[in-house]
């Protein structure tokens, strides 16, 4: 919604650092009070190059064309995602993003942001796992990767907020928690391998902390386009790309342990505003 | 094994109490219905690595056997999953159940070609699946030392997670002592470090024996750009 955001973008200037927890922030602005405020950040300042780049950051491409995506009549049912509750009331997007993943009544259990879309992609427009609309996950010709950075986009600036009131919901945070320091695989690594200490490297890339609030909302701020694949990438593709990484085993789409993983995530990120979307190196 | 790690289906399966009854996903395989409130959040975390089809464990691991042995932990990996560093307790376990695993090499540790060694400790090839699976009978696999470690003072892209090892070999010359040790850390580094992040190259077969002679031959060989 490139609207939105170019008619945001003075409100945003003019609140500037003092903006509230729950309005909308261009993506941009969150990133300059992140960099202000933590002039130290070797992980925020890493990249000139990305940062410089921001304003123009071509995951906002893929925002207009979510938008068109989600309104259209679309699968053998013929009808737009609006009647997708992704947590606020069926075609509620905004905050939407920031408080998942969640409980749902209507499944029974918790959900994160892709799988609720795959859900909604399934159950209301009929599209089967076959269907490239559902089935192509990565890259930012995927539906799947239109739709997020759209809807996501509607929560930029907004602070990250997964509800925890359900005994699930809680459940399935303390279990990413385990997952996060759970040692496995070829090279007995854990998430915390990486993401255990600040301003810790790995070959040239500055690794975000699990525990640093600005640092840590960045680093959980997919979609984002990536530079170094030239894509918009999802969180469930940085998990799928980390454990990949780890040597652990291949991690699959629409399963609970990125539930959970996502979960414990943004917990981490809780009160600090969203980059949505980001870009990264 | 400080842990045996024995969470499986039936650990929380309760037939009369329905948490979590989902008919679409991930509960299909499961013929009983889960009961979350009964499982510790480390129960819970086991039953979602290791009963949700969330991994692709039908693949073959190149190490031999399948992906899901990756994720079922031995005794150090379940020890070791932890928040900051271990106990005095734990850490004396763990230094204890990698003493008792460790094997030197037939012959003893020797040092090997550290031109080899410098290819082996810049390559991150090896032992990933799931997707773009390494092909070890394409490439073989490498320690990717620098991932983590400086080594080669002039190599100016290198990370930080380990200690600085730029003229390793110079400080402590390469008598069979400092040999032996070399390769007691890289084969299981828990034995000096529980809980290191550090793999352990030798114990999970990561590099053959072969191999992690020319990476210690680029560590402690005089000629070698480490010790220039």
């Amino acid at each position: 919604m490139f609207k939105k955001a170019l008619l945001a973008l003075p409100v945003a200037m003019a609140v500037g650092a003092t903006a509230q927890a729950g309005e909308w922030q261009d993506p941009n602005d969150v990133l300059q009070q992140f960099l202000q405020e933590n002039p130290d950040s070797a992980y925020l300042h890493q990249s000139e190059m990305n940062i410089m780049m921001m304003p123009d950051n071509p995951a906002l491409w893929l925002v207009d064309e979510g938008e068109d995506l989600f309104y259209a009549q679309r699968g053998p049912n013929n009808v737009s995602l609006e009647g997708c509750d992704f947590g606020k009331g069926p075609g509620e997007l905004d905050g939407a993003y920031v408080e998942l993943p969640r409980y749902f009544e209507d499944t029974g259990k918790v959900m994160d942001f892709e799988m609720r879309l795959v859900h909604c992609m399934k159950e209301l427009q009929g599209f089967t796992s076959d269907d490239a609309a559902v089935a192509r996950r990565h890259g930012s010709g995927s539906d799947i990767m239109k739709l997020t950075t759209f809807i996501a986009h509607q929560s930029s600036g907004m602070a990250w907020n997964p509800p925890l009131d359900h005994p699930q919901e809680q459940a399935m945070r303390d279990a990413g928690e385990k997952l996060f320091y759970r040692r496995g695989g070829a090279m007995d690594f854990n998430c915390a391998s990486c993401h255990g200490d600040v301003g810790k490297q790995i070959r040239a890339s500055v690794l975000p902390h699990v525990g640093a609030g600005p640092e840590w909302s960045k680093a959980v701020s997919w979609p984002a386009h990536r530079a170094g694949h030239d894509n918009v990438r999802s969180q469930n593709h940085r998990i799928r790309g980390c454990v990949w990484q780890m040597r652990h085993a291949g991690i699959k789409a629409d399963t609970p342990v990125n539930t959970a993983l996502i979960s414990y995530w943004n917990d981490q990120a809780r009160g600090e505003p969203a980059i949505l979307p980001d870009l990264k190196r | 094994m400080l842990r045996n790690k024995t969470v499986g289906a039936g650990l929380a399966i309760v037939a009369s109490t329905v948490l979590i009854a989902g008919c679409d996903g991930w509960m299909d395989q499961s013929s009983g219905e889960v009961d979350v409130s009964a499982m510790s959040a480390e129960e819970y975390a086991d039953y979602l690595v290791l009963e949700t089809d969330s991994y692709r464990f039908d693949q073959e691991a190149q190490e031999g056997g399948s992906a899901r042995e990756r994720m079922v932990q031995d005794g150090i990996q379940a020890a070791c999953s932890i928040k900051g560093d271990p106990d005095a307790e734990t850490a004396g376990e763990v230094i204890a159940m990698a003493r008792e695993s460790y094997e030197a090499p037939p012959g003893g540790p020797r040092l090997g070609n550290w031109r080899r060694g410098a290819e082996l400790a810049r390559s991150g090839y090896g032992y990933r699946i799931g997707h773009r699976n390494d092909d070890h009978g394409q490439r073989e696999p490498g320690g990717n030392c620098y991932a983590c470690h400086q080594m080669d003072p002039n190599e100016e892209l290198y990370g930080t997670l380990g200690p600085s090892l730029a003229g390793y070999g110079t400080t402590r010359g390469n008598d069979s002592s400092v040999v032996n040790y070399v390769h007691q850390v890289v084969s299981n580094p828990h034995q000096y470090f529980p809980c290191t992040k550090m793999p352990r190259f030798g114990h999970n077969n990561f590099l053959t024996e072969e191999q992690i002679a020319h990476v210690m031959a680029y560590l402690l060989d005089p000629e070698s750009p480490v010790n220039q």
